[in-house]
């Protein structure tokens, strides 16, 4: 953990607006005012993994109940979340839960450093939320066929899988499910460019994703204190 | 043509892999094959706003009945599409619509180098198929303020709505419903990142669009 650092995949950073239509920051500062207006149990951040899910019905099935909000900007890296979060995102608000889902679009980082990333962002969470759960999902495996991010993607749920416990509050959760077929490939009936969930993909991850939320939302800190003596 | 030929947007180019997981490829290999042995009346081709109302309901709930065919990949622009239709992509279906969005993600291009690309998809579909008519759709306004991008677009729908005025194979229509608001700013209860539509988005976009792909089926060729 002492190169922090010189990880770059742990460098905050906003998103240059590149194309001049401001998009990026325009959703980050509806995201900080969202955090005035609501009280959210349920905090979801991440890429576009995280935004698709709000545009199903599987979001106001299984999340809107729960009072949840989703932060989720198609595109981000585990950087530019880290600026999000620091920059208004966690002002205002204490969710008792945090769904945390980002990684896979960090190209320009190894796996070390991308799960690193991932860590630095549950360590930010923990300590501007204390009594919050955070849960981190599973990258996806992604392109139709075996390919090197898929390969970098299981790396780094591997690592996660390992360093995530040590938070304590912290605690992975594979929601990779069977989006791998035997013959090796993915299906558009689950990713539609092999990447992004479809309405079908999107059930297959929020069925475990929910039933781990209404388990921890019903566990109270003092029940859980007692359960674990 | 030598000004059409310097055109990076009526180019026709590949999305080249830079990410390293064959995705754009995949998906264009996978409309080819799936073209196959499907017999469209109507196809639609673009990008993301093409492709992400295939994710939607109202795609089975207006389109899927007219037999429609959805070609979009996210993030495609003029010349990634003229290189699909040109690779494939139109070689084993005859429908009677093409439905054409694309544009938005032209960046760095001018809105007549844009103009030219999606005028020179026009001419490769009539090329390949004659008696198809191609309904070319307005870019919509972008960003949640005004700003370039969306003065870019706006200047797009006008340059291609009267070069497509004098063709009878090939028409526009403007399918904003006024998603700009009159402080200005567009909702993201209509396009969720200012940019992507959301289903409420794409109900205000599909309904007339539905109408309107209708009349084109119902109305004798021109040819
Ligand atoms: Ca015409």
């Amino acid at each position: 953990m002492s190169g922090d650092d010189l990880n770059p995949a742990a460098v905050a950073q906003p998103v240059e607006d590149v194309h001049g239509d401001g998009r990026w920051l325009s959703q980050h500062t509806r995201f900080v005012q969202e955090c005035k207006d609501g009280e959210p149990d349920v905090l979801f951040v991440g890429d576009s993994m995280v935004q698709l899910m709000q545009q199903h019905e599987v979001w106001r099935e299984c999340f809107s109940p729960l009072h949840a909000l989703n932060f989720g900007i198609g595109g981000d890296t585990t950087c530019n979340v880290l600026w999000r979060l620091k920059n208004g995102e966690l002002e205002n608000i204490r969710p008792k839960v945090v769904v945390l889902w980002v990684g896979t679009n960090n190209y320009a980082h190894t796996a070390e450093q991308v799960a690193g990333g991932v860590l630095v962002i549950a360590q930010l969470l923990t300590s501007h939320l204390p009594k919050a759960k955070i849960v981190v999902l599973s990258l996806l495996p992604r392109g139709e066929r075996p390919n090197p991010l898929r390969e970098k993607n299981a790396a780094v749920n591997k690592l996660l899988r390992s360093w995530l416990p040590r938070l304590g509050q912290a605690q992975f959760l594979d929601v990779n499910g069977e989006f791998v077929h035997s013959d090796g490939t993915i299906s558009s009936q689950d990713m539609f460019d092999y990447l992004h969930l479809t309405p079908t993909g999107y059930r297959a991850v929020a069925k475990p994703l929910s039933d781990l939320l209404l388990q921890i939302l019903e566990e109270t800190p003092e029940e859980r204190r007692a359960s674990l003596v | 043509m030598s000004a059409e030929d310097s055109n990076p947007a009526a180019t026709p180019t590949p999305c080249e892999d830079t990410q390293g997981d064959g995705r754009w490829m995949s998906l264009h290999n996978g409309f080819v094959s799936y073209s196959k042995d499907k017999e469209p009346d109507v196809l639609f081709v673009g990008d993301s706003l093409v492709q992400l109302m295939h994710q939607f309901g109202i795609w089975r709930q207006l389109f899927s009945p007219l037999h429609c065919l959805n070609f979009g990949v996210g993030g495609d622009a003029t010349q990634h599409v003229l290189w699909r239709l040109s690779n494939g992509e139109l070689d084993n279906i005859s429908p009677k619509v093409v439905v054409l969005w694309v544009g938005t993600n032209n960046h760095g291009h001018t809105p007549e180098q844009i103009c030219g690309g999606i005028m020179a998809i026009v001419q490769l579909i009539h090329n390949r198929l004659p008696n198809a008519h191609t309904l070319v759709l307005g870019l919509l306004p972008r960003g949640k303020m005004p700003n370039p991008l969306r003065e870019r677009n706006a200047k797009v729908n006008k340059l291609v709505q009267d070069a497509l005025s004098s063709l009878p194979h090939g028409s526009f229509l403007n399918v904003d419903p006024g998603f700009v608001l009159s402080d200005g700013s567009i909702s993201h209860q209509d396009m969720y990142d200012y940019l992507h539509l959301t289903p409420h988005g794409y109900q205000a976009v599909c309904e007339p669009l539905h109408a309107h792909i209708k009349s084109l089926l119902e109305k004798p060729a021109e040819n």
